[in-house]
């Protein structure tokens, strides 16, 4: 029983992995735009379906898809980023109307072009098991969390290191002094959902190589994002990983100890009893609400 | 078509003012806070406007910079408009606000919010010279450099975005009571810092409620009440007694 649990434990810190990848790019929107992107789940399965599609349609390996993915997806958020500009008034309520929409279209479309079954990958290479020390894991599975956590190391450099990161965090913490700067924040929030479509890229191909996806994914990702980052409070890299980390243990640990079919009420038992407890969220402070 | 080619090769208008603002009226929505406010700004001088709480001189620094829309009239920088250009293309063309409160990035170190005062790609090459340069004028700030601005007391916060503002090497500075809420000791300091950068020849609008203090290192005053412009003055024949009762006139 213990090294079922111990299993469990270390299949869902690999799963979270790919859920800090979407709760940062969902954060990093909300930092510099204010914007709720409900349609950002959506994203993440668009560019899982593109690996499906590449893969049934020229029969190589997922990870070929990821260029593409990155294309199709950074396109298709630059889209949601022209739409939410348009609304002039009450744009934090607005959006979240306009991107719950889109992201209902996303998913209807998925639906339309690649039907409604479950799709998984079919190479054999990807789910090969890699054994380390006691625990089991696909290939996939280990290789995508170490890239997700080399991708978020490069996100920590950018942000902290480079003009264009700083300007983001900039527009996030004081949006007029960061125009005194000679920021325009336009630019920022257009760069900040760019960089959400790329780790949304990511993460999506992720999910395909070593999960199953269906079409009515894409909102339960919203959710999960949305739960990470009320989880790390403030934005903070560490803070939505460990949140991320948090939250793939929690849904593992259900579907081996209780339910498959619990899943998805664990990540909102979780919420709630944070949001009781450490209503800051697990690494926020009060001080930095205000 | 000859008429015109030689108009322009005249150059009948030679730059006097640094800065020249022509019948302002600005507001926040409905409420209309500037009536016709004109003012010229020389260079390398140190002009100050003075007034009470609500006579609008925040707003008129906030409409110079862009982040009040203006509903009439004309901002000139060295003779040309730059009404139609947003705030963060006036910052990186010379103009440089030091906003009063706490403007600063809370949840970023002093380093990293001095840093963004040189944001604009010509003043990067100069970043590491001005860096140096700001914590020789406030060592209080290097001692504090990798702490997080949002930590920093009024004072403190008060010398980072004075020291922000002159990481872009402004040709203007606008500076927004500085003094405002300070200890005696650390107003003292900041008026000194402005003297200093007035003898370096930099031109400096500043706004403030200190009297006594602004008028002792200005060129030229400007009283401000109720929206306007009551009174424009060269420092030096400033009658102090009689600045107060205009002061607080009504």
């Amino acid at each position: 029983m213990t090294e079922l649990i111990f299993q469990a434990i270390y299949s869902g810190l690999l799963q979270g992995g790919s859920y800090a990848l979407i709760a940062l790019g969902l954060a990093l929107v909300f930092g510099t735009m204010k914007v709720i992107n409900l349609a950002h789940g959506e994203l993440v399965l668009l560019a899982a379906y593109i690996a499906y599609a590449v893969e049934s349609a020229f029969n190589v390996s997922p990870i070929v898809a990821i260029p593409v993915a990155l294309v199709v997806v950074c396109i298709s958020a630059l889209l949601v980023y022209l739409l939410v500009d348009r609304i002039k008034k009450d744009r934090e309520l607005n959006s979240l109307i306009l991107t719950y929409g889109i992201g209902v279209m996303i998913t209807n479309a998925i639906l339309l072009i690649w039907k409604a079954d479950i799709r998984s990958t079919k190479s054999a290479w990807l789910q090969d098991a890699v054994v380390l020390g006691p625990f089991y894991s696909m290939r996939s599975e280990l290789g995508f969390f170490i890239l997700s956590l080399v991708l978020m190391g490069l996100l920590w450099w950018w942000l902290s290191k480079s003009w264009y990161g700083r300007a983001v965090r900039a527009v996030a913490s004081n949006r007029d002094a960061a125009k005194l700067m000679g920021i325009n924040p336009r630019t920022t929030e257009i760069v900040s959902f760019v960089v959400a479509g790329i780790l949304a890229a990511f993460a999506g191909v992720a999910l395909y190589s070593y999960g199953v996806i269906q079409p009515p994914l894409g909102h339960a990702l919203t959710v999960k994002a949305f739960i990470i980052t009320v989880l790390a409070g403030v934005g903070s890299i560490p803070g939505v990983l460990a949140g991320a980390l948090l939250l793939g243990v929690v849904e593992a640990l259900t579907v081996t100890l209780l339910s498959s079919a619990l899943q998805e009420i664990a990540g909102m038992g979780l919420f709630l009893l944070v949001l009781f407890v450490m209503p800051n969220g697990l690494f926020g402070t009060a001080a930095r609400r205000g | 078509m000859k008429f015109f080619g030689t108009l322009k090769s005249l150059k009948v208008t030679p730059v006097r003012n640094m800065l020249e603002v022509r019948n302002l009226r600005a507001g926040y929505g409905a409420i209309n806070v500037l009536w016709d406010v004109s003012l010229a700004i020389a260079p390398g001088k140190l002009t100050a406007i003075i007034g009470p709480n609500g006579a609008g001189k925040t707003t008129l620094l906030r409409a110079i910079i862009g982040l009040t829309p203006v509903t009439q009239g004309d901002i000139l920088d060295e003779g040309v408009s730059i009404l139609n250009q947003p705030t963060w293309d006036r910052a990186s063309h010379g103009l440089a606000l030091i906003p009063e409160g706490r403007m600063i990035f809370r949840d970023m170190s002093v380093e990293e919010n001095l840093m963004l005062g040189a944001y604009a790609k010509q003043n990067r090459a100069t970043m590491q010279g001005n860096l140096e340069r700001a914590y020789a004028m406030f060592p209080l700030l290097l001692a504090r450099r990798s702490q997080m601005a949002g930590s920093l007391s009024g004072g403190e916060a008060q010398m980072l975005m004075m020291g922000r503002g002159l990481m872009s090497s402004p040709r203007i500075l606008l500076v927004d009571e500085p003094s405002l809420g300070l200890a005696p000791l650390i107003v003292q300091e900041m008026f000194a810092t402005l003297a200093k950068l007035k003898a370096e020849g930099r031109t400096i609008v500043l706004v403030e409620q200190n009297t006594q203090g602004a008028v002792k290192i200005a060129d030229h005053v400007y009283l401000m009440q109720g929206g306007k412009v009551v009174l424009s003055q060269p420092a030096n024949e400033v009658n102090m007694e009689k600045l107060h009762q205009q002061y607080f006139a009504r």
